[in-house]
């Protein structure tokens, strides 16, 4: 195997990282702030939005991931009615099913952590005359976020490892290209490839979470 | 609004308050005067803590009347509105039992939080109120510690000190030091005579007598969520008038 062939293997390879990267890095930065506010829901004192809350998380974490792409994509826009409204692009379909999915978990994750936030830091913040807004913001999420971060990092990393699923909609991502060319050539060497590059991404997201680990650590 | 007495700091009338069947405050009265020290004293579950939680809003009185410098917290059980609540509680710090320190600030972030958050002062004020305060309960050369750092009565000194930020013409003290090693509860016990000293107006539920004989002007014995008994230290502790008092009293001192 020479290495001309092995870099003409890689080359689309880099090409579906940069897609696998942005359903990544949109459900990243989506599903992180919807999960915090399914996490609030599901605290709140108001039964619907409490019982939709646990609705949502139930019926999100209890079907496959696989599943959840293939109606957001096919599914939705056979809806009578709205469903005109709900037909996405592969990639928009993938993000949309992805971000759902994520923010679930990451509702659940964050609700364990406000459950470690004692009660004593609220009443603190309240004699201390801080706004709910205040006391959220300065006292209570950055207390929460160091209690999430090593469930936040495990599922950040199941969740690059996640992306490959969207190649069953015909997303071209890392995997996708990989499959096309082990068609192709009747090699299953693209395969260990794609392998790598996964390693290589999540050896960067784990160096990042550890630091952030360490900062957070005091 | 203003009660009779101009000196009145803190008027509670006819306060009621219950956790479901378990009526832990019955009807109580007492009216605390401008630079009075009171402590609070009587066994667990006499609803000591509960009444110093009412004062500040923690817990919501079901009934009676809570007045502050004035202004009503609670009038013949119907609460303030939120805004008058803040304006009422803005008047009162509170050091709890546990500290309740930010974990995650420094000592000088815990104390510079509130007051920026509030503009109590300009940055510059804040800052140097920092350094007074600190140096106050004897520790300034932590200003820059992580609360994990500091022993149970450093960080209940730091505590005051973030009380003292906000400008409070009362402090609250909910067992300030029950939960300290017997040897820290000195340290925190000196910052808080010195206070007393300097006349600020404190409610202080305590277990530690030699505090309440020394530094109280008034005590107040509760017992079954009521106040049995109240007096200055020498009336209490000399000559306690009701057979509850000198029972509670000679269990404490064997």
């Amino acid at each position: 195997m020479s290495w001309d062939y092995i870099v003409t293997l890689f080359v689309p390879l880099i090409q579906g990282a940069g897609m696998t990267l942005a359903v990544f890095a949109v459900t990243f930065i989506l599903s992180l702030p919807l999960g915090f506010c399914v996490t609030l829901q599901l605290n709140s004192r108001h039964s619907f939005t409490h019982w939709f809350a646990e609705t949502y998380v139930y019926i999100l974490r209890g079907t496959p991931l696989l599943l959840q792409i293939l109606f957001v994509y096919f599914g939705l826009p056979l809806i009578p009615g709205i469903g005109p409204y709900l037909t996405f692009s592969r990639f928009t379909a993938a993000c949309v099913a992805f971000v759902l999915n994520y923010a679930a978990y990451f509702g659940e994750i964050f609700r364990g952590g406000l459950l470690a936030i004692d009660p004593g830091q609220y009443e603190a913040s309240k004699v201390l005359g801080l706004t709910r807004f205040e006391t959220m913001t300065k006292v209570v999420i950055p207390q929460m976020i160091r209690v999430c971060l090593p469930s936040i990092s495990n599922e950040t990393i199941t969740l690059l490892k996640d992306t490959a699923l969207v190649t069953v909609i015909g997303v071209a991502e890392i995997l996708h290209y990989a499959k096309t060319e082990v068609n192709r050539d009747g090699t299953p060497f693209p395969f260990v490839l794609a392998a790598i590059l996964y390693l290589i991404i999540n050896f960067v997201i784990t160096f990042i979470f550890k630091k952030l680990e360490k900062k957070y650590e005091q | 609004m203003n009660s009779n007495n101009d000196n009145h700091v803190i008027r509670v009338e006819g306060l009621t308050k219950s956790f479901g069947d378990n009526q832990v405050l019955k009807d109580i009265n007492f009216d605390v005067n401008k630079g009075d020290v009171i402590a609070v004293i009587g066994s667990s579950g006499s609803g000591k803590s509960t009444l110093l939680r009412c004062l500040i809003d923690l817990e919501q009185a079901d009934g009676g009347t809570i007045e502050i410098e004035g202004r009503r917290l609670v009038s013949d059980g119907v609460h303030a509105d939120n805004k008058e609540k803040r304006a009422v509680i803005a008047e009162m710090g509170m050091v709890f039992q546990h500290f309740n320190l930010f974990p995650h600030l420094s000592v000088r972030e815990n104390l510079e939080l509130a007051p920026k958050l509030r503009s109590v002062g300009t940055e510059r004020e804040i800052e140097d109120r920092t350094a007074y305060y600190l140096d106050k309960v004897g520790l300034s050369e932590r200003i820059d510690a992580m609360p994990s750092t500091l022993s149970g009565g450093e960080k209940q000194r730091v505590a005051i000190a973030r009380a003292l930020m906000m400008r409070p013409d009362i402090l609250l003290f909910d067992e300030p030091t029950s939960a300290l090693d017997p040897e820290l509860t000195g340290e925190v016990l000196k910052v808080m005579e010195k206070l007393a000293q300097e006349h600020m107006t404190m409610i202080v539920v305590t277990h530690e007598m030699s505090f309440a004989r020394s530094a109280a002007s008034k005590i107040l014995f509760m017992n079954q969520g009521i106040i049995l008994e109240e007096g200055t230290p020498d009336e209490i502790f000399m000559n306690p008038k009701q057979p509850r008092t000198k029972e509670f009293l000679s269990s404490i001192e064997r």
